[in-house]
């Protein structure tokens, strides 16, 4: 049975709201992650996904329920005795040190000799591929870089625990990209527990082990990115981690389904003449000319690795993404087609 | 959440931090001992008659038609100096924001301006009394006046305008400066004429900064003490002297408290609806936005130059009177014998010398703990969460706020007697300047904190340093300038002010606005110019000093440090 090091029991946060009052910023959530884990909290702004890291982290203190690191209750423990490796949206560099003081802090915090200092920054350093930085000063480097010092700082002291609160959000796209895989790459190699917060699905869903998706307060879903997107247990987890077409169906028989005026096999093993709500995600749809079709192209955009369409059917209109568009001539808005369903990966919500 | 749960919650917090914990036991005892205590001893002395509560020596007070006549004089020279004062300080915002002046003519305009803000409180008093005495300059040498008297309200309100304009100035020129020109050049294009545009669109946006100025003005004007003690005279008492003489001259404590508890409800009244009315409206005005000039055409060419030439009327005044001041402690007796002479500065520094050895040992001292409380007692405000923060942050300001008299008259009371028998020592003159002008460092901490994100300070505490730790190694070094700007605060005021401090000094322990003060009441002018002159000479060397460290800082926020020298 894999140990678990990060525990959060029934944990809840109250703030004062200047109009609404008391309100919840984070409400009976409960979280296991495994050690060498990296889970992800995804969510909205304002879902509670970071509230929920920093009482980790022990920023703020939850107003009930627990949490323990290794096994330890650490609820009211000071963040400075919680050996956690904590990284900033914002970096959150000191300005006044260099690059080697930042990542030396917490070294000298703990009293570390000074050759064992030096061996240990210069090694993460060169981790992160900044070996000859070590001069700099914080406001000399680039974003890029100073994302990765502050990385090499939350891990030199190796910390039992490593948090990151939205880490790529100030980047740009292609440095986000690269980033990610740095830091996934990097929490591999050292084995490191992690928990992850951003509101970027598609971040979430490469970097995870594990993902919790969060909505105002309350963690709605948990699980791998593979289970939340063909899987999701609730109309806000279909609609937040990828596109979806959410459609309303009847059961019809045992092994068919209606939607849109259209016939979907799918053994629903619900009482015909149920009322079902499906998700079905765009690359679940073929579309083919036909001139007696039951649908029309009403709009088409190129993304060079797919196309994306909206079609119209019986006054609804569906998203679909289409890989195979080298294969033949490019469908053109207007053009009419005939609309059909992959039954095998459309998902039935509770 | 229930407060008290929430209460109980950011206990368990402190108590879980003994650093955090100590610091706020240790500046709570500083804050109960030297600013609540006296304070309390202050109101007991006043208010309490043989164990009862008693209204009598108020109302005795305010019967007494000569105490009722220094309350409305105070009232009306305060009246007069806002008026006044925020006049001047708005003829050089508009002629430094919008006559197009060159950086070096800013800067001697800058340099007049703030001169009277740094100097001892007499220098003004001392240059009137020479211009306008009965063998003043102007009055005797120009004029031909025989035995005209340069004592009443009209030189007491000159000479605090001629001090105190600079906090107008300072106040609404960042405020003109931030209106932005596009809005007059919107006017402008509009077809409204240049006077129009003035009248219906800049004056309006700094109507909050007009009342800002006055309202500070007027809380100077009303806590001055050395102008009027020098040129108010007989005819013109005013609160803040009428206090000081009943207990020199009678040695009655009582009366003394209760007029200055007096003084207390119109200062206390200015200093609420400026921090709460007005100060709140400008606030947001004046942010980043220092420094930025227009080259605006909405001031007609005409008009500029009478701008320019009014602040050269004032400067040349200023000058004229610190010139004379100089000129005064150089020579023999002002207006009879005008013979070159050292022997002013020659009797300062050896008659004189306790007084300056004194003053230089208490700022000395006095510097770094001011210094390290404005830091200290700022970090606690704007960095950490614990019960009673609103309650510190307002004890902390209560010195400040409060007319130096009060403060003086209270320290007097409260450690002249055992079991805190501290008059007559260093250490309640240290303590005075450290709890009366350290609210200006913990102000300037303050804003810095504010531009530096909290962040730091959590990832400083997740990579395992505790509260002192993170303060020392981060927290320190980032508000240094901050801390610089509290020593130099600490500096310029055990060198320039009175009103509190003159009810503490003894014979082992002195001021040197002391002496300047005996010095004049003997008459011995010429020294007391000489005292002048060291001061401000001290004064610019320790602020040029201090402003060369600040500008090897070069922390994001040294400049705002550096303007709050002049805030206290």
């Amino acid at each position: 049975m894999p140990t678990i090091s990060i525990r959060l029991d029934r944990v809840s946060k109250r703030f004062d709201h200047t109009v609404k009052g008391e309100v919840y910023a984070v409400r009976d959530v409960s979280l296991a992650v495994e050690q060498g884990e990296l889970l992800t909290l995804l969510g909205p702004s304002g879902c509670g996904k970071s509230t929920t890291l920093r009482m980790i982290a022990g920023f703020e203190e939850p107003d009930a329920g627990t949490i323990s690191i290794d096994g330890k209750d650490v609820t009211h423990t000071l963040p400075n005795k919680r050996g956690i490796g904590f990284m900033f949206q914002n970096y959150a560099l000191f300005p006044h040190l260099s690059v080697f003081e930042n990542v030396a802090y917490g070294l000298r915090v703990q009293g570390r000799d000074e050759a064992g200092l030096i061996r240990a920054v210069g090694e993460v350093l060169e981790l992160v591929g900044l070996a000859s930085y070590g001069r700099q000063q914080p406001h000399q480097l680039s974003g890029g870089e100073q994302q990765r010092v502050a990385l090499a700082r939350a891990v030199v002291f190796q910390p039992r625990v490593l948090l990151f609160d939205e880490p790529l959000s100030n980047l740009d796209a292609k440095l986000r990209v690269e980033m990610r895989e740095q830091i996934r790459a990097l929490q591999k190699r050292i084995g490191i527990t992690t928990v992850y917060v951003t509101h970027d699905q598609e971040e979430a869903m490469a970097i995870s082990d594990r993902i919790a998706v969060m909505e105002r307060g309350v963690v709605v879903q948990d699980g791998t990115a593979f289970d939340l997107y063909y899987r999701p247990r609730s109309e806000f987890v279909a609609r937040f981690i990828g596109r979806t077409n959410l459609l309303a169906a009847r059961v019809v028989s045992a092994t068919e389904v209606e939607a849109e005026g259209l016939r979907i096999a799918l053994a629903s093993g619900r009482p015909v003449g149920d009322t079902l709500r499906l998700v079905v995600r765009p690359e679940m749809i073929d579309i083919v000319p036909s001139s007696d079709g039951t649908g029309r192209i009403t709009q088409r955009t190129f993304l060079g690795e797919k196309t994306d369409y909206l079609v119209m059917v019986a006054g609804t209109t569906l998203q679909v993404s289409a890989t195979d568009h080298y294969r033949r001539p490019p469908m053109e808005a207007g053009q009419p087609v005939a609309v059909r369903f992959h039954p095998e990966g459309i998902h039935v919500l509770e | 959440m229930t407060v008290a749960a929430a209460q109980a919650g950011s206990w368990r917090r402190v108590a879980a931090d003994p650093t955090l914990l100590a610091i706020l036991a240790a500046v709570w005892l500083l804050l109960g001992l030297f600013v609540v205590y006296p304070m309390v001893e202050l109101l007991m002395r006043a208010f309490v008659d043989d164990g009862r509560f008693s209204l009598a020596p108020l109302l005795e007070s305010l019967a007494d038609p000569s105490h009722r006549a220094a309350f409305f004089n105070s009232l009306f020279l305060a009246t007069s100096v806002g008026l006044f004062g925020t006049a001047l300080g708005f003829l050089f915002a508009l002629t430094a924001v919008r006559c197009g002046l060159g950086r070096h003519w800013l800067t001697l305009l800058d340099a007049f301006a703030l001169l009277p803000l740094v100097s001892p409180p007499f220098t003004t008093s001392i240059s009137i009394i020479f211009s306008l005495g009965p063998k003043g300059l102007i009055t005797h040498d120009l004029l031909g006046f025989a035995n005209v008297s340069p004592y009443g309200y009209w030189t007491t309100a000159l000479a605090e305008t001629l001090t105190y304009f600079p906090i107008a100035y300072l106040t609404l020129r960042p405020i003109l400066a931030a209106i932005d020109p596009n809005l007059e050049e919107m006017a402008f294009i509009l077809g409204g004429s240049r006077w129009r545009i003035f009248r219906t669109v800049t004056l309006p946006l700094a109507v909050p900064g007009f009342a800002n100025a006055f309202l500070l003005l007027f809380a100077a004007s009303l806590a001055d003490f050395a102008t009027p003690l020098i040129l108010a005279g007989n005819s013109f008492p005013v609160l803040p002297t009428q206090a000081f003489l009943q207990i020199t001259g009678m040695f009655d404590f009582k009366g003394g408290a209760v007029l200055s508890l007096i003084l207390l409800v119109p200062a206390a009244a200015v200093f609420l609806l400026q921090r709460y009315w007005v100060g709140r409206r400008t606030y947001v005005t004046v942010t980043g936005k220092v420094g930025q000039r227009s080259r605006t055409r909405a001031m007609a060419p005409w008009a500029a130059v009478l701008l320019v030439a009014g602040c050269f009327l004032v400067a040349a005044l200023i000058a004229y009177f610190y010139a004379l001041l100089v000129w005064a402690s150089l020579v023999v007796a002002f207006g009879a014998n005008n013979s070159f002479t050292w022997a002013h500065y020659h009797v300062i520094f050896t008659e004189g010398l306790p007084a300056i050895r004194d003053t230089l040992i208490i700022a000395a001292i006095g510097m770094p703990l001011g210094g390290f409380y404005g830091v200290l007692v700022g970090w606690l405000i704007a960095r950490r969460r614990f019960p009673g923060q609103r309650a510190m942050e307002l004890v902390a300001m209560i010195n400040y706020a409060l007319p130096g008299t009060i403060v003086g008259i209270a320290y007097l009371i409260a450690f002249n007697d055992p079991p805190l028998a501290l008059t007559g020592g260093l250490l309640i003159i240290v303590a005075c300047y450290v709890f009366r002008y350290s609210p200006t460092g913990i102000r300037a901490t303050v804003a810095l904190l504010q531009q530096i994100d909290r962040s730091l300070d959590e990832a400083s505490s997740s990579l395992g340093a505790g509260t002192g730790e993170t303060f020392r190694r981060v927290t320190l070094p980032l508000i240094a300038p901050a801390f610089f700007a509290g020593l130099g605060v600490v500096f310029i005021r055990s060198m320039t002010a009175i009103s509190a401090t003159i009810f503490l000094v003894s014979i082992s322990w002195t001021l040197i606005t002391v002496r300047i003060l005996e010095n004049m009441t003997e008459l011995a002018l010429g020294p007391a110019a000489a005292f002048s002159v060291f001061v401000i000479v001290a004064v610019f060397v320790v602020i040029t000093g201090l402003s060369a460290v600040l500008v090897r800082l070069r922390a994001p926020a040294a400049g705002a440090a550096a303007r709050s020298f002049l805030g206290g």
